[in-house]
């Protein structure tokens, strides 16, 4: 009885204190409570890259998403999205309209000049994707002297660029959306898409009447996508890591991996 | 198609200098020729846009039913939607049907048929700006319609629609950085491939910016020239 | 030369020519006077047909111009028109005013119709002024240009509609003359005017119209010294 006594007198005293400093502090107090609990991460993304990213009714959906949100959640922030062109991304980084972005984004030298990434969340690769009547490209080497497209600053869009300096006649499409490229290897425009494996395997699943296909390996294996922040932003990098390795370890990844692919 | 030889494939130039100077001096030739593509562009639509707005204008002012309908249509719907869309519409859409076709000319019919429900409008009023009192003259001294609206209205017309046709010119030069979205390798193209690979949104930008403004304003001088040696017949 | 059966013609709901008859004889001149929106003017633009008619026929020389066969554009250069407000074409030259419709129209060449220009224009006392674009004469030139301009066509008869309403006073008289001269040599003339001394002079007939009707025509004597109708007698009471 005694013992209870004592604890129910620390508890009253506690709640009394705690209201009372409340009380004082009026509204900034609720307020500071409420952005402790509830930090806010504003993230950048493009969300035309199925499955990745896309907008599913008004909802940004996609491994990606998933993931960031579930990073969040680990971390206890709540997750800001916004839409933005792709090549948008890095500046938007550099002048802080956004916290990181994630994006299906290559890890590669250029960018880390620029931004700083997370550990690789994801394997990526490219792919050749091709016309369904097409027989004559086969591998990386049959791309010589054709037609390419691929989706502005993406690593594949990098390729292609590498390809027609191999080979002046190469002609070059890049485009603002992959959506687009895609139409345009439909159309016969040009002779093949260059890009991320997931995406392209994505859209031609999805696609049930696409006149497309995937040819040839997986190629530029170390393509690995990363969470980018503004270059020595290392308190937000380190969240992120912290979060990554955290739904890494519980599982979280596995089964949003396993929604996707 | 020899555009690639007069205005060059251009290759960009990739380095991700911290020197935003550098990036505007290594893809200087890129951007002028993409500002070549640009003009080209924009001055054969207009040209397009001019015979296709004479038309629609008349039509618009005619009396028979038919031709009235069909003009006003035609200007109402390139006037009513995004020009965006009409150019992701006709790439994608239509004029696959009619031809295996690439951008620079898709572009071309994209921005000639927009333009041409502008100039229609602009035809039509100019044409009613015009004095009812001279197709009375000329219709008094025998001339039919034709003869009417050839000798005497439409070279009077012609005096008032400068001014507005020098702002078509220069809202058709803009529009035509929407064109980038199928890859035409214009001024704008350009610009968002190098700033892809660079990042620097202030340097590609503002020369872009500048490269629009300094042809935009030659062509309203010389549309100040025009005007003010027409004005003083 | 003209003749205008039972015409009627509205706008709208507005009837402006309720049933006119009316003739001219060939070398003859005609004045029709009458207060504002009496219908005068649109009579002599339903003459050249201007205005379509809504009722009613018209015959020049014969010809019907109110029948749907007719080609009027043939008729309407047989018979020249004078504005108000002279209606030259601002982007051609005197000359060019002149030399346009025949032109264009009769296909006559370019060395003939400039000398028969120069020669009307030598009429209207203006071949200084050949090469001049309209914006720079005056009124009462502008005017004399139009004429000349009516007359290249070689017509069989000038319409004039209120030819000395938009000048200044000090060029009315100037206009007149020509005006005056035309009719000496007998050109059939129908002028719309409110030029009474012009109409006793020169008319060989004076018609007064109100509402749209003919209410009295005869000589010009008769009509201004003894009008028999009492609206008649009333306008000229207030012009006169």
């Amino acid at each position: 009885m005694k013992k209870y006594g004592r604890l129910m007198i620390a508890v009253l005293l506690t709640v009394a204190l705690v209201f009372s400093v409340a009380g004082c502090a009026g509204q900034t107090g609720d307020q500071n409570q409420a952005q402790q609990q509830q930090k806010v991460l504003k993230i950048g993304t493009n969300a035309t890259f199925p499955p990745f990213e896309m907008q599913d009714n008004n909802e940004f959906t996609g491994f990606d998403m998933d993931l960031i949100r579930a990073i969040g959640e680990e971390q206890g922030y709540k997750v800001e999205i916004n839409h933005m062109d792709f090549k948008a991304l890095i500046p938007s980084l550099g002048n802080n309209k956004i916290d990181a972005a994630i994006a299906g984004m290559s890890i590669t030298e250029e960018r880390l000049e620029s931004v700083d990434f997370t550990d690789a969340y994801f394997n990526a690769g490219l792919i050749i994707a091709v016309a369904n009547s097409n027989e004559s490209i086969k591998t990386t080497e049959d791309l010589k002297g054709r037609k390419l497209a691929a989706q502005n600053g993406t690593i594949g869009a990098a390729y292609c660029v590498e390809v027609k300096k191999q080979d002046p006649k190469t002609e070059t499409r890049i485009f603002d959306d992959i959506g687009a490229a895609f139409m345009e290897l439909e159309k016969g425009g040009v002779d093949a898409v260059v890009n991320d494996h997931p995406v392209t395997a994505y859209y031609l699943k999805t696609t049930t009447s696409t006149k497309a296909k995937m040819v040839g390996d997986i190629f530029s294996a170390d393509d690995q996508y990363g969470i980018a922040v503004k270059k020595g932003n290392a308190e937000t990098l380190d969240m992120l890591n912290e979060g990554l390795n955290k739904i890494k370890a519980n599982g979280k990844y596995d089964e949003i991996y396993k929604k996707w692919f | 198609m020899p555009l690639v030889e007069i205005f060059g494939l251009g290759v960009i130039d990739n380095i991700t200098s911290q020197y935003g100077y550098k990036v505007i001096s290594n893809n200087l030739v890129y951007f002028l020729g993409g500002a070549g593509y640009t003009v080209f562009i924009t001055a054969l639509s207009l040209v397009m846009g001019m015979i296709l707005g004479l038309f629609a204008g008349l039509g618009k002012l005619s009396n028979k039913k038919i031709l009235c309908f069909l003009s006003t249509a035609y200007i109402d719907f390139f006037r009513g939607t995004p020009l965006f869309v009409q150019i992701f519409l006709l790439y994608f859409g239509i004029l696959p049907l009619f031809y295996d076709n690439d951008p620079v000319t898709s572009a071309i019919i994209a921005l000639g048929l927009n333009s041409g429900a502008y100039i229609g409008e602009i035809i039509r009023s100019g044409i009613q700006a015009v004095d009812h009192g001279q197709i009375e003259a000329a219709r008094s001294l025998g001339m039919n319609q034709r003869q009417a609206m050839t000798h005497v209205i439409l070279p009077q017309a012609f005096k008032i629609v400068i001014p507005p046709m020098i702002n078509e010119f220069i809202a058709l030069l803009k529009d035509s950085s929407l064109l980038s979205a199928i890859t035409v390798p214009e001024l704008m193209h350009r610009g968002d491939l190098v700033f892809a690979n660079t990042y620097q949104a202030t340097w590609v930008f503002g020369a872009i910016a500048v490269i629009y403004f300094i042809i935009t304003k030659i062509i309203s001088v010389i549309g100040d020239k025009v005007e003010r040696r027409l004005a003083t017949d | 030369m003209i003749q205008v059966i039972d015409v009627y013609k509205s706008f709208g709901q507005l009837q402006v020519l309720k049933g006119v008859n009316f003739q001219v004889a060939p070398r003859e001149v005609v004045c029709v006077i009458g207060p504002s929106g009496s219908g005068k003017s649109t009579l002599l633009r339903c003459i050249n047909q201007l205005e379509a008619t809504n009722s009613g026929q018209v015959y020049i020389d014969g010809e019907e111009l109110t029948h749907p066969k007719t080609d009027i554009n043939q008729i309407r250069q047989q018979v020249g028109m004078v504005f108000q407000l002279f209606n030259l074409f601002p982007h051609k030259t005197t000359l060019e005013n002149i030399t346009m419709a025949p032109i264009k129209i009769k296909g006559i060449n370019k060395a003939d119709a400039e000398k028969l220009a120069m020669e009307l224009l030598g009429k209207v006392g203006l071949t200084d002024k050949a090469h001049v674009y309209p914006g720079k004469l005056s009124g009462g030139q502008k005017q004399r240009v139009a004429i000349a301009r009516a007359l290249a066509m070689q017509p069989k008869v000038m319409l004039f509609d209120e030819p000395t309403s938009a000048l200044d006073p000090e060029m009315v008289g100037e206009v007149l003359a020509v005006m005056k001269n035309l009719a000496f040599e007998g050109m059939t003339m129908v002028v719309v005017t409110h030029e009474m001394g012009f109409a006793r002079e020169v008319g060989d007939r004076v018609v007064f119209m109100d509402e749209g009707i003919i209410v009295e025509e005869g000589l010009p004597q008769d009509i201004f010294d003894n009008p028999q109708n009492p609206r008649t007698q009333a306008f000229l009471s207030k012009v006169l």
